[in-house]
């Protein structure tokens, strides 16, 4: 019974710390969120322009009319009653768009089912060529594989997004003469299931590998740094020295300590979800959520701006609060 | 090893099934012969997506081009710009004129008089010849019958909003007792009526009627604004024009709903309802009411002289049965919604529209695509096409792209492409001016811009045809009037200001501005110096921002340049009049009605004559032009307005720019002739260069076709 009771004590303190953290952490969290809700509303709202519809300089409106928008926009009121209206809605699920009137939860459920498998895709490619590109350069580190990996990396991440977009886009057309762009082919008519399958599959393959390009470049870095990181340790070292082949001591004794940082980074890419990529969806001309986020902005779509906003910053501290999470699961050396 | 091969495994499988993909895509030729019913759609391309499918309530671009071949309007316009009847076959614009009669008023010839002896006078003036004054002979024979409307006694309520306090509306009780009045039939509507019966009735006789005499407002507090309500209750003249609309029988609604007089009605009132936020209320708000004569005929009654007003009947017409009050309430208890609160804007309508157009709505998907298919109810018979798509491609690269690959079927070309795309054997190309212009406005509160002579110097040291020569590509042409280039109200016999800087130089000199040592120009040793603002983003204007900066120095004159962002640019700078001068573009409608942009009550803050534009003369011809039903004198009003602005040169006036759009070559005119068989024909733009006016009869082929005779 003393055994069983000395090793249940140490646990229990574990769950109350982790009861703890998650408590402290949600209160700080909901904190956060309050101020990010404020900031992001003035901001929104303190910056120049005004909404299409109150927009002054067509002369078809006339005063009274601006003055009837803004009066339905609660435009007219102090900005904190604004903001009471604004978040009241939100957290009741009735904001409108102004630009439609549709409701924004509905648009931007929408626009994230399309983004969906943008980023979905983006991130396979990502993550299964990220990992043996790292690795093989970490092993043949110096060497011409090597130094060639580096100066491509780099060179991905240098270019600016839109520019290669651009030249993949004409090359392909010009050279292959399909269409590239949108969810799929316009005008394909009824064909067979396979064919509009295979079909979407392609319009996904250029917007995803240049959504993967920066993603690639930048963890494969990671992962060779980490590699040769771990392959400096003593525990590699001793494992070599014991004899154990090569192949072995890389890729079981090095790349599974090497991955643990990566198991954190899975919170982190949450937030990504909601953002997409305003650029490369603009160019693509693919109706996600980054795309809906920056047509918001231009027409001071206040209602789906802020949304968003609010949304990214639920996902952002969510992430935080998941990879910390995952960090105490898989590390238990990590105290709180 | 199991890690290594998954490492490599996964990268290469997941590669491979993407690219594979490529070979189920039908590349440009395969579109066609994969699917012939490809030949049977239209798709086109927009930056924007449409934000509100309902032809009153929107405002933007992408949601008019949907608009416009969904809804039907009653009138369009047709290859001259002239007006031509679409729901409506014909139409017919009298006027009704009044005035009271002004028993204080002494009339030559007759002493005071009352209303029948006003009657009388005006009958046997009538019958009179007047030689030396046409004028009047015109405007009397135009009066085709003339009537007295008796005196009357009858109380009105105005609500006014009290200043100390916000307690809501006070509302005011207005007792009027009104004088005879006579009424005149006018075959054709009229400006110059009251102006030529003064000359029978006296000068005095219509400005000396004292309206305030005839009205009683008992409460003590609003006594003081008893001139303005006799103005507004018993304005002295009136002008009542009045449109009469023969309306189109049996023309369907996509629903199969038959059209009538009551949906044009319907029509009007939902654009005034001040719970639907109509943009269009300004358009509408002449009128003073909407009558149905019966099911295929409609009265339109305005309130004052406004000429623009036909040209608003061009807008589409609503389906009455699906958008009237029931209808909504029923829609707001469906979605369980405060049915006193619902109105058109939250209408499911909006996104689902139905009107009587050559295209019916078919699917929305936003920022992707609209669908619309062929109407086969169609009035003028069902278009070739049998989808129209409209897919939104945000970006201008990739637009010319889905071209090329065949998704796409029309692309408006950029200047510097034209050359490359104009004579490309597989495009059909289209070019023309566009419906704007580009200028520079000298703010005229300021010096030096008060003397017309430094407005035109500053105007001709700039050599306007190297900018559309090397700015635009070629792809501009001069312009140096406020009216739509291709409209006959736009005079060419109008020279554009020469470059000439010696010229400048000679004018600046008359001004008083003098070359000093160091090469500035000088007036009572201030040097001629001042700041030309844009707004950022815009490359042209930026371009010639600092092609103008160049320009003036080189003769002296010390131009500082800024570049706003477009919200602080129109807040701060154009709507509070802080500026010197500024480059900025004005886009135009057909319609030749410039009040708002040039008459001298227009300049103050927020409004569009922003640069101070003041000439009693132009204000004069603003309003007749305004006023003016007939198209002739309205013209010639134009011209002479025109040459008004552009000797005083209140703006630099630059260029319009011109479109081009690229067709593939294979979309044909199909028509059927009188003896039944299909023709081709080519796509031929009209002269105000539309290219599209018959793109109800396009239709694409599988092959480019040949034509012998004209090539």
């Amino acid at each position: 019974m003393r055994f069983v009771h000395s090793t249940t004590r140490p646990s229990r303190k574990r769950e109350d710390t982790v009861l703890s953290f998650i408590g402290r952490s949600v209160i700080q969290k909901t904190i956060t969120l309050f101020f990010v809700s404020i900031v992001s509303f003035l901001i929104i709202h303190l910056a120049p322009g005004e909404p299409s519809q109150v927009d002054p300089l067509n002369p078809k409106f006339t005063p009274e009319m601006v003055e009837r928008f803004r009066k339905e926009f609660h435009l007219d009121e102090p900005l904190h009653i604004q903001y009471t209206y604004f978040y009241r809605d939100l957290l009741t699920g009735k904001t409108v768009s102004w630009k439609d009137n549709q409701s924004v939860l509905g648009k931007i459920w929408e626009r994230f089912l399309n983004s969906l498998p943008l980023f979905i895709v983006g991130t396979i490619i990502t993550w299964t060529l990220s990992f043996p590109v790292g690795i093989r350069s970490a092993i043949f580190r110096g060497g011409l594989y090597d130094r060639n990996a580096t100066f491509f990396s780099y060179l991905l991440i240098s270019i600016p997004g839109f520019f290669f977009a651009y030249i993949l886009i004409i090359f392909v057309v010009t050279q292959f003469h399909v269409p590239v762009i949108g969810l799929k082919t316009f005008g394909i008519g009824d064909a067979a299931w396979p064919r509009l399958f295979m079909d979407r599959v392609w319009h996904l393959l250029l917007p995803s590998i240049l959504g993967a390009t920066g993603g690639i470049a930048i963890l494969s870095r990671y992962v060779r740094s980490q590699m040769l990181e771990v392959e400096g340790q003593d525990y590699v070292r001793t494992a070599r020295a014991k004899g154990v082949p090569e192949e072995q001591v890389h890729y079981k004794h090095a790349l599974r300590n090497a991955l643990l940082p990566f198991v954190t980074m899975f919170g982190l890419i949450l937030p990504g979800l909601i953002g997409g990529s305003v650029i490369i969806e603009s160019i693509f001309s693919w109706p996600g959520m980054g795309r809906m986020a920056f047509e918001a902005i231009l027409a001071r779509d206040y209602p789906v701006i802020l949304t968003v906003n609010f949304i990214s910053a639920v996902l952002v501290l969510a992430g935080t609060f998941v990879s910390d999470l995952l960090y105490l699961v898989v590390d238990p050396r990590i105290r709180l | 090893m199991t890690i290594r091969r998954v490492l490599i495994f996964a990268p290469t499988l997941v590669i491979l099934f993407l690219l594979q993909s490529y070979l189920w895509v039908p590349t440009y030729e395969d579109q066609t012969r994969g699917n012939p019913n490809r030949l049977k759609e239209y798709i086109t391309a927009s930056i924007g997506d449409a934000a509100i499918l309902n032809p009153i309530l929107s405002a933007d671009s992408a949601s008019s081009d949907i608009n416009t071949v969904v809804f039907e309007g009653l009138i369009d316009r047709d290859e001259e710009l002239r007006f031509r009847g679409r729901l409506a076959t014909s139409w017919e614009i009298y006027e009704e004129a009044f005035f009271y009669v002004n028993e204080a008023a002494n009339i030559s010839g007759l002493g005071i008089a009352g209303a029948e002896e006003v009657l009388v006078l005006l009958q046997k003036a009538k019958t009179q010849d007047y030689p030396t004054n046409p004028e009047l002979q015109a405007s009397l024979s135009n009066i085709q019958e003339i009537s007295i409307v008796p005196a009357k006694e009858f109380s009105v309520i105005r609500h006014e909003q009290k200043k100390e306090d916000d307690t809501g509306p006070a509302e005011v009780k207005i007792r009027v007792s009104a004088p005879a009045r006579v009424k005149l039939c006018l075959g054709r509507v009229d400006q110059d009526l009251f102006q030529n019966l003064s000359r029978i009735l006296g000068n005095e006789y219509f400005s000396s009627f004292n309206g305030q005499s005839f009205i009683t407002v008992d409460d003590e507090q609003w006594r003081s604004k008893r001139a303005a309500y006799a103005q507004e209750i018993l304005p002295a003249i009136e002008h009542n024009p009045i449109v009469v609309f023969s309306l189109r029988p049996n023309v369907k609604f996509h629903d199969g709903h038959t059209f009538d007089a009551n949906d044009v009605k319907f029509t009007y009132e939902a654009i005034m309802n001040p719970k639907n936020l109509s943009p269009r209320v300004p358009d509408y708000e002449p009128v003073k009411r909407v009558e149905v004569v019966d099911p295929l005929a409609v009265r339109i009654i305005y309130k004052r002289l406004y000429s623009p007003a036909l040209g608003t009947w061009g807008m589409g017409i609503l389906p009455e049965h699906l958008l009237n009050d029931d209808a909504l309430r029923m829609e707001a208890a469906r979605l369980g919604k405060d049915p006193d609160k619902f109105s058109m804007r939250q209408s499911s309508f909006n996104r689902h529209p139905v009107g009587c157009g050559p295209f019916v709505f078919q699917e929305w998907k936003s920022d992707q695509y609209i669908i619309l298919d062929s109407f086969d109810d169609y009035w003028e018979g069902p278009p070739n096409y049998k989808r129209y798509v409209y897919r939104i491609v945000p970006d201008l690269l990739t637009q010319e792209m889905e071209f090329y690959a065949g998704t796409v079927d029309s692309y408006n070309v950029q200047p510097h492409q034209v050359d490359r795309l104009k004579d490309d054997p597989k495009y059909q190309s289209f070019s023309g001016p566009s419906f704007g212009y580009t200028y520079i406005g000298y703010n005229m509160r300021r010096e030096p811009f008060r003397d017309p002579r430094v407005r035109q110097a500053l105007g001709m040291a700039i050599d306007v045809g190297k900018i559309i020569d090397y700015l635009l590509h070629g792809q501009g042409e001069r312009i140096t009037g406020p009216f739509v280039k291709q409209t006959d109200y736009y005079d060419q016999a109008v020279q554009p200001v020469p470059y000439d800087p010696q010229k400048a130089l000679q004018l600046l000199g008359e001004a008083g501005w003098k070359r000093n040592k160091e090469g500035w120009l000088e007036k009572d040793g201030r040097r001629l110096q001042f700041t030309l603002i844009t707004n950022s983003g815009n490359d042209l204007r930026k371009a010639v921002l600092a092609i103008a900066q160049d320009a003036w120095k080189q003769i002296g004159v010390d131009v500082r340049t800024d570049l706003l962002e477009w919200s602080v640019f129109i807040q701060e700078r154009v709507d509070k009049a802080d500026f010197d001068a500024l480059i900025l573009g004005w886009s135009m409608g057909i319609e030749p009605d410039l009040y708002q942009i040039w008459h001298s009550s227009q300049t103050n803050p927020h409004q569009l004559n922003f640069v101070a534009f003041n000439s009693s003369e132009a204000d004069d011809l603003i309003i007749k032009i305004r006023q003016e039903y007939d198209h002739e004198r309205q013209v010639a009003y134009c011209h002479r307005l025109h040459e008004i602005i552009a000797r005083e040169q209140p703006y630099t006036f630059l260029y319009v720019t011109k479109w081009t759009a690229v067709l593939d070559k294979r979309i044909m005119i199909q028509e059927t002739d009188s003896q039944g068989r299909v023709v081709y024909k080519k796509i031929q733009p009209t002269k105000t260069g539309n290219y599209s006016f018959y793109f109800n009869k396009w239709i694409k082929l599988p092959e480019v076709p040949s034509f012998a005779l004209d090539g």
